[in-house]
């Protein structure tokens, strides 16, 4: 035991010292003479990217050694019947922080759909065990606060990598905080204990990185730099669930003065 | 109430309506007017090349990327999406070192995509929507639905005629993701840190294509 009290506390000084390191090292900033450079620096928005690439690390430590195997083990023995009632009795609870934020975005007919599947779900669905809703016209949909905000014309803020939570930028964080205010449990719960909404959060964890165990993989072994690929993926999947899916055909890069051979100095966009 | 009174009462909303119908027929017309043909035949056309190569079980992986990088050589444009993927550090590499890229992302893109896309195999391609965007461009909207039950996934095409007018792919938006904007995060970000040395990108290509679909 004292074997294990003290690697830990060593590891946890070990972790402290990486951490004042890369704190120390903030992303290089571009020369200031060099537009491309500066327009680029922006677009990518990660400052602190040192630090968050630190975390990212730990991140797919824990997840080596922990999350992995423990989603890998319910993906495996928990039958398919099963972890889809789970995934829908979790998703059903979720609805008020859907609706809530469908009303604050006024839109008022995805809001309706989500209240009806809630009251679908929770009643023929056998408290949300089942998704009957979905059939009858009401698809699920997601939406939270950090979607809300963006609505709102909130911009995301730098991008910021947490452990456990994973990429929170300012927005999103908010976002996760105001939506916990929209969820029965923290009312049911306030003051504690804390043991289900944890649990919650736990087991909604597993059955998240079970349901990508292939697709994740996959995307690290095919990636030239998977925090880099991590952090383009969360921010156009971001951008994607605040369009509700639409793509904006308006806003693309151009392309038409993309010359591959010539090399003139770079025009940089308006 | 007089009947010369009742008649103007009835004609103005009567009226009102013709009008926004009208508004509605001119609104239509050009929106109609605006699906591209020439887009659409060439993306039904790749898309079910590509599914019957990657649903033909006769063929290993290996025999399934040469048909796969046969197919975007004819229908990828290369250069453009290379030069778009190296963003800021298009002016970096010398024309031996862009000689080189430019096929090591030719390799790459085969690879990762044949892996990637080998869920789709036997699976249906129909398209939604189509649009000109500007003179050279047009925009393809489609949806894969699958024959197991699994939600449809949305897929856009960006498309870009070439010197003889034909169309060629750009970038591919699947679920909301433009792929060579995923790919161009990844490369800028490897040239970025390693003190904007464009060998460092060219060494992760290489080791990614190694490494990939096996």
């Amino acid at each position: 035991m004292n074997l294990v009290a003290r690697s830990l506390r060593q590891s946890v000084k070990i972790a402290c010292l990486g951490l004042a390191v890369s704190l120390a090292a903030c992303a290089t900033r571009p020369d200031p003479a060099n537009p491309a450079a500066v327009q680029a620096y922006e677009e990518t928005n990660d400052p602190i990217e040192p630090v968050n690439r630190y975390f990212f690390e730990l991140n797919r430590f824990f997840d080596i050694i922990l999350i992995k195997p423990v989603a890998t083990w319910y993906d495996g023995v928990v039958p398919d019947a099963g972890r889809q009632g789970i995934r829908n009795f979790l998703d059903n609870f979720r609805s008020t922080v859907v609706i809530a934020n469908d009303s604050l975005q006024g839109n008022w007919d995805r809001a309706g759909s989500a209240a009806s599947r809630f009251g679908i779900n929770s009643t023929i669905g056998v408290l949300g065990l089942f998704d009957p809703a979905t059939g009858m016209g009401y698809p699920q949909h997601r939406e939270d606060f950090g979607q809300t905000l963006a609505t709102y014309g909130v911009p995301e803020g730098p991008y910021i990598f947490l452990p456990v939570l994973g990429p929170s930028p300012p927005r999103d964080l908010t976002g996760f905080a105001v939506d916990s205010f929209f969820d029965p449990l923290t009312y049911i719960y306030w003051g504690g204990p804390y043991t289900v909404p944890v649990t919650r959060f736990v087991i909604n964890g597993i059955d998240v990185r079970s349901r990508n165990l292939g697709t994740l993989d996959q995307i690290e072994r095919t990636s030239v730099d998977y925090y880099a690929t991590v952090r383009s993926l969360y921010r156009q999947s971001r951008a994607s669930e605040i369009a509700n899916g639409e793509t904006d055909h308006e806003n693309l890069p151009d392309i038409d003065n993309l010359n591959f051979d010539t090399n003139e100095p770079q025009a940089v966009a308006p | 109430m007089t009947a010369a009174l009742l008649t103007r009462k009835l004609i103005a909303p009567l009226a009102f309506a013709c009008t926004l119908f009208a508004a509605s027929l001119a609104v239509s017309a050009p929106a109609n007017a605006a699906n591209d043909a020439a887009a659409e035949a060439f993306v039904t056309d790749v898309s079910t090349r590509a599914i019957a190569i990657i649903s033909d079980k006769g063929a290993d992986t290996a025999a399934r990327q040469v048909a796969f990088g046969k197919l975007l050589d004819e229908t990828a444009d290369w250069p453009k999406i290379a030069a778009f993927a190296l963003g800021q550090y298009l002016r970096l590499p010398t024309p031996e070192q862009k000689t080189e890229y430019l096929g090591l992302v030719r390799d790459f893109v085969v690879k990762v995509y044949v892996t990637r896309l080998a869920d789709y195999h036997n699976e249906k391609l129909v398209i939604t929507s189509s649009m000109p965007k500007g003179d050279k461009q047009a925009i393809v909207e489609s949806q894969i639905n699958f024959t197991n039950g699994r939600e449809p996934v949305k897929v856009t095409w960006w498309l870009i005629k070439d010197a003889s007018g034909s169309y060629k792919i750009f970038d591919l938006n699947v679920v909301g993701i433009w792929l060579a904007q995923e790919q161009r995060s990844s490369f800028t970000s490897v040239i970025s840190n390693n003190k904007e040395d464009f060998n460092a990108l060219l060494t992760h290509l290489k080791a990614q294509i190694n490494s990939a679909g096996n």
